[in-house]
């Protein structure tokens, strides 16, 4: 079920930049004047409309970050127009010593320009 | 401590190898410069008065930053590491001010048409030893033969 689809101004080097800086990065690749590339993290960053389904709203204030799995592909460059797809993947329950717990997985697929995969990021929100 | 400047050949480890780790200290500065370079302006991010009034006991740092430095740990161990998968997942709360320590080992290769591989588990620990975030990683490695 896809819940959001935004389509985001062309990433500035200045963004790159700053995301690297603000990781510590300091290798030339990510912080440097020639051939730019973004940190492998950074398309964490993008924000859609929606974090999640309007119907799911409610449990957004209780929810925790549990944990988060990325696949890379392209690199993301300066001027590169990305494209981030959003919709709940999975949905599950665990049961442990602090009680049962209710998992729902949110995947961004992010392309760019190219329809070239950049990141597939899957959200991991934890809600009691 | 690695050196992004120095290749790391595919050839050249083992499973079993520990990659160096990454030690660092992160201010309340650098976390919320962080918060706001990845869009994640929260209070709980800023400072640890706005964290409490979340019902948290100070400031903590984004999961996502954590993810951010285990990409950190595997990039900084040389030249030609390009991370193909990073997955983390956040068991405690990681707060700033106090020395933490990242570590990677690799736990697998494989070889095939699309290039030299290896598996990594991660863990970053706090200064107590408490593993407050776990995860793996795959990486494409250069090759001697093709670097």
């Amino acid at each position: 079920m896809e819940f959001d689809r935004t389509t985001f101004e062309p990433i500035t080097a200045a963004e790159i930049r700053e995301y690297a800086a603000a990781c510590g990065e300091v290798n030339p690749a990510y912080t440097g004047e020639v051939d730019l590339v973004a940190p492998p993290t950074f398309a964490v960053r993008l924000r859609g409309r929606h974090f999640m389904p309007k119907e799911l709203h409610g449990l957004g204030r209780n929810g925790f970050d549990a944990g988060k799995d990325m696949e890379l592909g392209d690199p993301i460059r300066p001027g590169d127009v990305l494209t981030a797809v959003s919709v709940v993947h999975d949905v599950y329950e665990k049961t442990g010593r602090s009680g049962t717990m209710n998992f729902i997985v949110f995947r961004t697929t992010v392309t760019n320009q190219d329809e070239k995969m950049v990141a597939i990021i899957d959200q991991r929100m934890m809600f009691r | 401590m690695g050196d992004m400047n120095q290749p790391v050949y595919f050839e050249d480890v083992e499973v079993g190898d520990e990659l160096p780790p990454l030690r660092l200290t992160l201010s309340s500065e650098q976390v919320f410069r962080y918060a706001l370079a990845a869009n994640m302006p929260g209070g709980r991010f800023k400072s640890d008065e706005e964290a409490r009034t979340e019902g948290l006991p100070g400031q903590i740092v984004p999961g996502n930053m954590s993810l951010a430095l285990f990409a950190r740990l595997l990039t900084e161990w040389g030249e030609g590491v390009r991370v193909r998968r990073l997955s983390a997942t956040f068991r405690g709360l990681v707060r700033p001010n106090v020395p933490l320590v990242a570590h990677a080992v690799i736990t697998e290769k494989h070889a095939s048409d699309h290039g030299c591989f290896i598996e990594c588990d991660l863990i970053l620990e706090d200064h107590e030893g408490e593993r407050r975030v776990t995860g793996t990683a795959t990486v494409l490695m250069a090759t001697r033969a093709a670097p």
